[in-house]
């Protein structure tokens, strides 16, 4: 028979007839406490040794336990002080004998206790008297020579109640601990007879063993293969960038190519394109992140010309124009966009890629810029689904069958269209739907047709639709994220980040 | 989003519709756009709306949607108006700033406390919106029977038809004194601004001003528009007959936002009447209710819907919008025809079944009358867009449309990516950090000065006039950025190898936008023994993997140790730099670990 080198000592050190405890076998084999126990285990499982388990009681005094061992309790300390006085005889003055017996602070309190439990006499009215038994012995006190007992360590000899009502005053302390015996077994006996030998075990399996072919002879020492290893975090993707790159993903597979485009772009393309009047309330100060920099030259005057003429008098004679001023200075003014239609405008025109011809899908994903107040939902910054379709003609019923589509990729089925309003769209819909775990109706994107107005000055004469939803409304939904900051910005906390679940 | 509070109770009496439980009338609203936000401590609604339909800025204005979704009202409504008695006169010392007046009076009203309120409301959304914060348009209601006016005939005006005039003139600003609502002392308007709450709100949109504009009649100034009213003609509930003038930058946005208050006030049984408003040059004769007619292709409709309706349907659906329609055949003309059984107006005289229907519905088209308070049709569309409401857009079947197209990625956003996945892949954490931030951040904190020949030193794109001292500029560098978030993470566990791909920008008077943005790789490697080597050799992972030649010859760079600072150089071209970070940047992030960083420009990898 083989067995590993701990088994084998083990076997060959426990005894047939004499229980050995594990400590002392770990002594006497020189290895640490919990290969052995493992072995002893591993050897009672194939039948070799036999475990038995030792519940022991073991008692040590507390540091007041400590202090009365060398003082002498409180109540005896006190008897002896009554004695001396003459207590026996007559009654004496409390205060008297509590500074003869040089009791202090909760001492006096334990004394009085327990002088009274024990029935050395009796306290009335500040006055002590020693009772009938005079003859009480204070050297064979059983508290005290039990005190005595655990300082040395013989916490077997008193009996347990005295053991107990020591605990109960907080002198002693009582622990329990489990003691472990082995004993070999008839079969053990029989199988180191018939002679056990050593098997060679290794910790690692290192390149010389491999090539010496050493690694045929050994066994390899086990593992607890149940612990927790040492905690890695690795790398991962920002959970925002993940979903982005998953819709994204879906975009792509509907068919749509993405757009590329300034962060920083003049009010033409952000808001004058898009037909919003100029004194929209979201194109005040308070809205915009407007940038300290020059006014954009490099914008194509003839479309400057038929944004303004839509602006003041509508498109063709069935359309009429807003009654709001419009200045070319505020056209060219650059401010951080607030929205990523300024990317759709610059395509549509044909300045981004050239002209477009039906039909044509495109997108981005892109970060926009918003004055807000900041809260556990809203930033300055956030990123923008942009979409649209270009097509010779499309109706509300391919909106609706293109974000069916597309939503249903989130797992959010049962789209409303709430009729809307946007400044550059008509009909427009705000986009709810039902919250996957909350069943909550909530809104998630908003879309429409492109106006006229939007689209002749640029050139475009087919139909366009577009939508566009914040990609951490998404994510919100998707993870059930309360405060957005803890994910984006410099106040995000690395543990959630490194320990959220991925998208897939 | 304007957000109107409305008594449901009222809601429902006015709409006719007292017996529907408050879920169904949400529902209601809902489908007219109207999204209910919650309820106030009275329990009034309160309805949330996209900007579009003014006219529902009041419960009386919400109420006559609510009518025609049920069918009670149908097609255009226009309310009777009075000969005027009254008349506004322009003076010339009204300042050019503010040269626009209207004005209508309402009789007859029966005022209690919550049609005040409702009033009130109406005035205060309309001046948040149309008005765009009373500089635009701005409204004052005053109790009629307190005004007195001039006899006609008092001055030599011509032979004007009313008989009572106001006058809308200039006043200095230390002028006339008058009691302002709100008040017991009269003040000149200067003092207004000066001493008054509502003074002070807006007295930006009359400072420095020559003369303030100023409403008068026989007694004197009882009006301060923009302002604020005076407290003689103030409305209570009392009140029977008002008066209601709006002054403004604009005529036709008066105009219609008097429209939108006298066809609330016609709801609640008030009779208008005209008052003449007298410029130097013209004379106006208001409120101005007249219709607006639009042409509306039927197969717009049908386009615009992606269904086939009859022309019969569209007609009804129109009234049903509150707008009148007359249908027209492809030349202009109306087929005359028996109507259909059930009294619907069938422009074709052929019947829903007739063969050559669809025929006829194509070329036909209908002139589309539209009442003054609708103020957001500017365009065909527009009614088109009402049809689809009537008809119900949730009625439609989504389609996908039927056009195919190839998708793909932008060669910028693809290179981002496969960059990420080599820092992902090196044990990178990648982070998302805002765009904006503060100069303090960027330079201070790193030990750099704008002006610097280094990485990062650069004028940052500063925000004009910003709102949060946090957020000033757009970043030049991304390692600021990575610094911050190590220094709120302190109490996270090492090692902490983050990495950051985005938006770093500078001014440039080059660039179109005067601003040149392109997006940086930055890296940080904080752990106890992170040392220079750690950088460089992800730094060379990442080079290789994008087959791109790395040197790094010795630089210097204020941020990072002298001696163990080297420029990043790939293919040849300096894109950024790489070493270990100066003891004080760390320590000014309360830092007590070393870190290794490097940041270059991703387009270096091309």
């Amino acid at each position: 028979m083989k067995l590993p080198e701990t088994q084998l000592a083990l076997l060959e050190a426990a005894s047939a007839t004499d229980p050995k405890t594990i400590g002392a076998l770990t002594e006497e084999i020189g290895e640490d406490t919990a290969a052995v126990t493992r072995a002893a285990f591993e050897l009672a499982e194939s039948g070799l040794l036999a475990v038995e388990e030792r519940v022991l009681e073991d008692a040590s005094l507390t540091e007041e336990g400590e202090r009365y061992r060398a003082s002498g309790l409180p109540e005896l300390r006190l008897r002896a002080a009554a004695v001396e006085a003459g207590a026996d005889e007559s009654s004496v003055e409390m205060g008297r004998l509590i500074d003869r017996s040089d009791l202090g602070g909760p001492e006096v309190d334990v004394a009085l206790s327990n002088f009274a439990r024990k029935g050395y006499g009796e306290i009335d009215g500040g006055m002590i008297a020693l009772g009938d038994a005079p003859e009480y012995d204070p050297e064979a006190d059983p508290e005290a020579e039990a005190l005595d007992a655990v300082g040395v360590g013989d916490a077997d000899a008193p009996d347990d109640a005295i053991l107990d009502r020591l605990e109960t005053r907080g002198l002693v302390e009582r622990t329990e601990t489990t003691v472990r015996s082995v004993t070999l077994t008839d079969e053990g006996v029989t199988a180191l007879m018939e002679g056990v030998e050593a098997t060679e075990t290794v910790g690692a399996l290192t390149p010389e063993l491999l090539t010496s072919g050493e690694w045929e002879e050994v066994e390899f020492t086990e593992y607890n293969v149940e612990a927790d290893a040492e905690t890695v975090h690795g790398g991962k993707e920002h959970i925002l960038r993940q979903t982005a790159n998953r819709v994204k993903d879906v975009l792509v597979g509907m068919g749509f190519r993405e757009m590329e485009g300034p962060h920083a772009d003049a009010d033409f393309w952000i808001n004058d394109c898009l037909f919003m009047p100029q004194d929209h309330p979201a194109r005040t100060h308070w809205d915009r992140f407007a940038l300290d920099v020059a006014p954009m030259d490099d914008l194509p005057a003839d479309l400057i010309e038929r944004v303004e003429d839509v602006h003041r008098n509508g498109v063709t004679t069935e359309g009429d124009g807003y009654h709001s001023p419009w200045d070319e200075d505020f056209a060219r003014a650059v401010a951080l966009r607030g929205h990523t239609t300024s990317l759709s405008m610059r395509y549509l025109s044909g300045h981004a890629v050239g002209d477009l011809e039906p039909p044509e899908r495109y997108f981005s994903v892109e970060k926009v810029y918003r004055n807000d107040t900041l809260d556990p939902t809203h930033l300055l910054e956030f990123f923008q689904i942009e979409g649209w379709v270009m097509a010779e003609e499309l109706s509300v019923r391919d909106l609706m069958g293109t974000f069916t589509e597309f939503y249903e990729q989130f797992g959010i089925t049962d789209l409303e269209f709430k009729p809307h309003y946007n400044p550059y769209t008509e009909p427009s819909f705000e986009l709810f739907g039902r919250h996957p775990e909350t069943d909550e109706l909530i809104e998630i994107g908003n879309s429409g047709l492109f106006r006229e107005e939007v689209l002749s000055p640029l050139g475009v004469e087919c139909d366009v639709m577009a939508w566009g939803l914040a990609l951490e409304r998404l994510l919100m939904l998707m993870y059930g994220f309360e405060d957005i900051r803890d994910v984006h910005g410099t106040l995000c906390d690395l543990d959630l980040l490194r320990n959220v679940e991925v998208v897939y | 989003m304007p957000v109107v509070e409305v008594d449901p109770d009222e809601l429902r009496a006015l709409a006719g519709a007292e017996d529907k439980p408050d879920s169904e009338l949400k529902d209601d609203l809902f489908s007219l756009g109207l999204e209910f936000e919650g309820e106030t401590d009275d329990g009034d609604f309160e309805l949330e709306f996209a900007p579009d339909r003014l006219d529902r800025l009041s419960v009386e204005g919400i109420a006559r949607s609510l009518r025609y979704q049920y069918g009670h009202d149908r097609g255009l409504y226009l309310p009777e108006t009075n000969d005027a008695q009254w008349a506004i006169e322009v003076e010339g010392s009204v300042p050019e700033e503010r040269p626009y007046v209207t004005g209508a009076i309402v009789r007859g009203l029966d005022l209690d406390e919550s049609r005040l309120e409702s009033l009130i409301q109406l005035q205060e959304k309309l001046h948040a919106t149309m008005g765009r914060g009373r500089a635009k348009g701005a409204i004052g209601v005053h109790d009629l029977a307190m005004l007195k006016g001039r006899r006609a005939g008092d001055d030599d005006h011509g032979p004007a038809t009313a008989t009572k005039t106001i006058t809308y003139r200039g006043v200095e600003p230390d002028g006339d004194r008058f009691v302002p609502l709100d008040d017991d002392s009269d003040r000149s308007p200067a003092e207004v601004l000066e001493t008054h709450p509502t003074g002070e709100t807006y007295r930006d949109l009359v400072d420095g001003l020559d003369y303030y504009p100023a409403i008068y009649d026989d007694v004197g100034l009882f009006s301060f528009p923009p302002v604020i009213n005076g407290k003689r003609t103030e409305v209570d509930e009392g009140s029977r007959d008002l008066f209601v003038e709006m002054t403004g930058t604009d005529q036709w946005t008066i105009d219609r936002m008097l429209s939108i208050v006298c066809y609330a006030l016609d709801a609640r049984g008030g009779r208008i009447e005209a008052v003449e408003v007298r410029y130097d040059d013209r004379e106006l004769l208001r409120p101005d209710l007249s219709t607006d007619t639009k042409r509306v292709a039927h197969d717009r409709i049908e386009r615009t819907l992606g269904v086939d309706i009859p022309g019969t349907e569209v007609v009804d659906l129109l009234e049903r919008a509150g707008l009148d329609a007359e249908p027209s055949g492809g030349d202009g003309s109306v087929r005359p025809g028996a109507a259909p059984a059930d009294g619907r107006a069938d422009p074709s005289g052929l019947g829903d079944d007739a063969p050559d229907r669809d025929a006829f519905d194509d070329a036909l088209s209908y002139d589309v009358e539209i009442p003054s308070y609708r103020v957001d049709v500017l365009h065909p569309a527009d009614v088109v867009d009402d049809v689809g409401r009537a008809y119900g857009f949730n009625e439609l079947e989504p389609t996908y449309p039927n056009v195919s197209t190839v998708g793909g990625r932008h060669g910028t956003s693809r290179l981002e990516d496969a960059a990420r996945d080599a820092l992902v892949g090196l044990g990178f954490e990648d982070l998302l950090n805002f765009h904006m931030t503060n100069e303090e951040a960027l330079f201070d904190r790193m030990g750099l000065a704008p002006d610097d020949d280094a990485l990062g030193a650069r004028e940052p794109p500063t925000i004009t006039g910003p709102y949060s001292e946090a957020y000033t500029v757009l970043r030049t560098w991304a390692l600021p950025s990575l610094l911050m978030v190590l220094e709120n993470n302190t109490h996270r566990s090492y090692p902490q190898d983050l990495a950051e791909i985005g938006l770093v920008a500078g001014v440039d008077p080059d660039e179109p936008t005067g601003v040149a943005e392109h997006r940086s790789v930055a890296g940080v490697v904080a752990r106890t023994d992170a040392s220079y080597e750690d950088a460089k050799a992800g730094l060379q992972a990442i080079a290789r993997a994008f087959d791109t030649a790395l040197s790094t010859p010795p630089t210097a760079h204020p941020s990072f140790i002298n001696g163990r600072t080297a420029e990043i150089v790939l293919d040849g071209e300096s894109v950024g730099v790489v070493g270990e970070l100066h003891p004080n940047v760390l320590v000014e992030h309360d830092l007590e670990l070393p870190v290794a960083a490097f940041e270059f420009r991703l387009d270096g990898l091309r």
